[in-house]
């Protein structure tokens, strides 16, 4: 019964975080399956796939609701990410994975410090609802998100990692949409990689299901405060994801 | 088009609701039965799921919500892609499509090498 709590508090941590930041929280619970529970890293990711799914409806359906979401725009970038995670799947074995994870920890560092330069003064304020803004640059949205479809498949990361920065600093889309959008997109990708481990056996319902409840209870309150919450420290706990990754690329390179 | 995109997400949180309502009663009879986590659940067995449903046993409730909670992105792909050719968008019915397409030869390339 403990174990159970455990595991819906922690699923409810790891949601709240993932459906704020728009990566799924997929990054707090494969750590707390292989190091709190001790559940082998492939059952872990099954489990963090369907839990990345969970944070994704849950926060994407309130942040549509609330207009905050970007319908369109996330389902034109989601076919470029599934795209990409087609060719880097292909292309995994012609790659050293080790100089790869040295480039992607060089550009998550690199878009960190971007994050924390770029003009807070244009951004939105808080608020209920989707704040004006033009999208530009959607070439290079398509190709960026082409790339995180390829790094997601390549080195595991999540694609709102990426996508999120992309689409805040490049194509002048708000931080809070971005955000949204991103919870958005990231459901379909996981889905298809979550078929894939059922099919492998690789999904014990007996961890998934207290996980996702928790995942659910805490994607629910994370997207409705979401709008509470101050853009700099939004931005400031994304920031710190991007260089803990980083971190992480270095850390499997250097091993 | 903001009818739409709450509409969409209408669907989205009822699903979700769906699934985890039966991950709940799947959770509430792991603990009625004793059963710990870490005791490893069996794989699923679609066949299985409506006797199990109907014994009351927990895997076919967490099974029949997890199955949910995975096709929730997917029909929301389709739902979209219906609203938009309902409101004749063709170059978003075309995005929608395409992702499907997408997401099906991913699954299948996976099934079949491996």
């Amino acid at each position: 019964m403990a174990e159970i709590l455990l595991m819906i508090v922690g699923g409810a941590f790891a949601g709240a975080f993932g459906s704020l930041l728009g990566l799924g929280g997929g990054i707090l619970i494969v750590p707390l399956l292989t190091l709190g529970f001790g559940l082998d890293l492939r059952e872990a990711v099954g489990v963090s796939l369907v839990s990345v799914i969970m944070t994704s409806s849950v926060s994407a359906g309130v942040y549509l609701q609330r207009h905050l979401a970007d319908l369109r725009l996330g389902m034109r970038l989601e076919l470029f990410t599934a795209i990409g995670a087609l060719v880097g799947g292909t292309i995994a074995f012609l790659i050293d994975e080790r100089w790869l994870s040295v480039l992607f920890a060089a550009l998550l560092g690199y878009v960190a410090v971007s994050m924390l330069r770029a003009d807070v003064s244009s951004d939105d304020e808080p608020g209920a609802g989707r704040p004006a803004y033009q999208v530009r640059n959607l070439r290079i949205g398509a190709v960026g998100s082409t790339g995180a479809g390829v790094a997601s498949a390549l080195l595991g990361v999540g694609g709102g990692i990426i996508k999120v920065p992309l689409m805040h600093l490049a194509m002048g889309i708000p931080l809070r949409v971005a955000t949204a959008t991103s919870n958005l997109m990231v459901g379909i990708t996981a889905a298809a990689s979550a078929v894939i481990y059922l099919i492998h056996g690789e999904i014990d319902p007996y961890v998934a299901g207290p996980i996702g409840i928790g995942v659910f209870l805490g994607a629910s309150l994370g997207s409705r405060v979401a709008h509470r919450i101050d853009l700099r420290i939004l931005r400031l706990l994304f920031v710190v994801v991007l260089l803990y990754t980083a971190v992480q690329m270095l850390l499997r390179a250097a091993s | 088009m903001r009818d739409f995109d709450r509409a969409i997400g209408r669907l989205l949180i009822a699903l979700t609701y769906v699934g985890t309502a039966l991950l709940v009663v799947g959770v509430l009879l792991m603990v009625a039965n004793g059963i710990p986590p870490s005791s490893g659940g069996p794989s699923l067995d679609l066949a299985s799921i409506p006797g199990d449903l109907v014994a009351l046993r927990p895997a076919g409730f967490l099974w029949l919500g997890l199955l949910a909670v995975l096709a929730t992105p997917i029909a929301r792909v389709i739902a979209a892609g219906v609203g938009f050719a309902l409101a004749g968008d063709r170059q978003m019915v075309v995005v929608a499509l395409a992702t499907l397409v997408v997401i099906g030869v991913a699954i299948g390339s996976a099934v079949a090498f491996g």
